[in-house]
């Protein structure tokens, strides 16, 4: 039995449970709505034991074979209690999960994930988090344009500062401010499921192109293709992170230089599915209902920080055409 | 220097800075002051805000952590429809700042959450199980409040070193929990049964391991 909790209004969760009952999934599909009547006896220990009641359907844990989860935002920081006992199941439970609770939080401290991605040994961005104005000036003056963004995992637009406009960086002594070199390229939206990944190229001019719409800015999104060696790096980073399925946020330069941003725990892949016909969901879907042994991992798992083997350097992009062919395709 | 981070309303955190040599409290005010800077692929020093002082990383030798979160109530000098976000900014910044410190940090850092929450049950049930300790079931049900531990006994570990009056079996098993977690100082809770009930490194220390943290702190990781 498969157990997908989400809002029926929020794309991923209607796609990935429309991707199973398609498939003659034994789904229960959970949302806030559905919670207030859930009845459940559950007991945390090493194998956790007990059950959960649906409308009056009685599910043994050991019968969930994989969750996908989204939860709705709570109204409340504390979780509701039928939340909670949800969230301890997704967190033991000896199945696929999409993804473990635990893990997606290095994503609300997105300094701290930097570094992870980092030392898993990507390129990321010169970054400086700071409160002081003379260090941001200074990093400013450095790096000619500099992008700001929200350090935790509240959604901000990322805005651009050049030279112009250094005196509003005085406004960083307030509180701490994440400045990041301007990276020219191109976006490249890398969906990892499993062992397989998707591929998707953003030309925009917009700052950030998630509100071109906004802005007015144009948006041109296509499938593109990816080095392979990149890709299993991809895979290998997101299973680093304790993840199964993850959102990961690339730019390629004119150079070929490919620098890694984030790492998204719990991607809003719709955006670019409906774009490219790209078939995540359906391989979220696949990955759900017949794992492998490595979609797995136990829940004691959690991001690793250990630095990377001299046989785990960054990729080398060895088929420039196919790039080639992405910026083509995108412009 | 050690740096104490927790809040000025915090008793605990308040005592402890007394009680540790060159102890200085980094409270959420000092997170809304000018002078961080925290660098990621970048050459800039790494510098702390303590008592609204400046001072460089490589300055501080130990932290002690009192706190998972920042709470908007705390930052009085900002603007009020400010302050939840700044709150939460400010959370994941100290967060990034405790997993990148060269100082020795006693509490757990992880997965991006602090404290208490990066010890999750699922992280330490099995592995106190492999430990050779019994985690007592936490029995889930809709309307069912938790019984206190009858007779609870407290094993305190600090830098591998097992403090309490608990019997040995339990002290060595709480210190080999401590070092599967990684975990520098944690208190253990046992009930009545012997059974590992929680973990927390927000236990306020006792006497010894006061003593023994603030010989842990004085010293960085490698010193």
């Amino acid at each position: 039995m498969i157990l997908v909790w989400g809002a029926l209004d929020d794309p991923p969760v209607t796609d990935v449970l429309q991707m199973l009952r398609g498939r003659g999934a034994d789904v229960v599909h959970l949302d806030r709505g559905r919670l207030g009547g859930l009845d459940y006896d559950i007991s945390l220990e090493p194998v956790p034991r007990g059950w959960i009641a649906v409308d009056g359907r009685r599910i043994p844990l050991e019968t969930i074979s994989a969750i996908y989860l989204r939860p709705e935002p709570q109204p409340d920081a504390r979780p509701a209690p039928a939340s909670a006992c949800l969230l301890a199941i997704a967190a033991f439970l000896d199945a696929v999960v999409v993804n473990r609770p635990a893990v997606g939080r290095s994503n609300l401290t997105k300094p701290f994930q930097l570094a992870a991605i980092a030392e898993a040994g990507f390129t990321v961005p010169p970054t400086l988090v700071t409160t002081d104005p003379v260090a941001a000036r200074e990093f400013l003056e450095r790096h000619r344009r500099v992008v700001y963004k929200s350090i935790s995992g509240i959604r901000s637009i990322v805005g651009a500062l050049d030279a112009s406009a250094a005196e509003r960086l005085s406004g960083v002594r307030t509180g701490p401010v994440q400045l990041q070199r301007w990276i020219d390229g191109i976006d490249v939206r890398v969906h990892v499921v499993g062992e397989r990944w998707f591929a998707t190229a953003i030309q925009s001019d917009a700052t950030d192109y998630r509100y071109a719409s906004r802005t007015g800015d144009d948006i041109t999104i296509v499938a593109t293709d990816i080095d392979g060696v990149l890709g299993e790096r991809l895979v290998a980073l997101t299973r680093h992170m304790g993840l199964l399925v993850a959102g990961i946020d690339l730019r390629v330069t004119a150079d070929d230089e490919w620098f890694c941003f984030e790492v998204n725990p719990s991607p809003g892949f719709t955006f670019y599915e409906d774009a490219t016909g790209q078939a995540i969901a359906a391989a979220i879907a696949d990955l759900l209902m017949h794992p492998s042994r490595r979609d797995r991992p136990d829940a004691t798992h959690g991001p690793g920080l250990t630095r990377p083997g001299p046989e785990t350097k960054l990729p080398q992009v060895s088929d420039r055409s196919r790039l080639r062919h992405a910026r083509g395709r995108a412009r | 220097m050690i740096v104490v981070v927790g809040s000025r309303h915090d008793r605990i955190a308040r005592s402890l800075v007394e009680a540790l040599p060159t102890a200085a409290l980094c409270g959420a005010e000092d997170l809304t002051r000018p002078g961080w800077q925290w660098p990621v692929a970048s050459p800039e020093p790494a510098r702390w805000v303590v008592d609204g002082r400046v001072v460089d990383d490589h300055e501080v030798t130990g932290v002690l952590v009192r706190r998972t979160h920042i709470y908007p109530e705390e930052l009085v000098s900002t603007h009020p429809d400010d302050r939840a976000y700044l709150a939460a900014e400010s959370t994941a910044f100290l967060i990034f700042v405790l997993s990148r410190t060269a100082a020795r940090v006693v509490n757990p850092v992880a997965a991006g959450a602090l404290g208490d929450e990066a010890i999750r049950p699922e992280r330490w049930m099995p592995l106190a199980a492999a430990a050779g300790l019994r985690p007592a079931p936490l029995r889930l049900r809709p309307s069912v409040t938790p019984r206190a531990s009858r007779k609870p006994s407290t094993v305190e570990v600090v830098g591998g070193t097992a403090f309490g009056t608990a019997p040995p079996r339990l002290r060595a098993g709480a210190t080999a929990l401590a070092a599967a977690l990684q975990i520098a100082y944690a208190a253990f809770v046992f009930d009545g049964q012997g059974r590992l009930v929680t973990v927390s490194s927000a236990h306020p220390p006792g006497r010894a391991a006061r003593r023994a943290l603030a010989s842990l702190l004085a010293k960085r990781s490698g010193g």
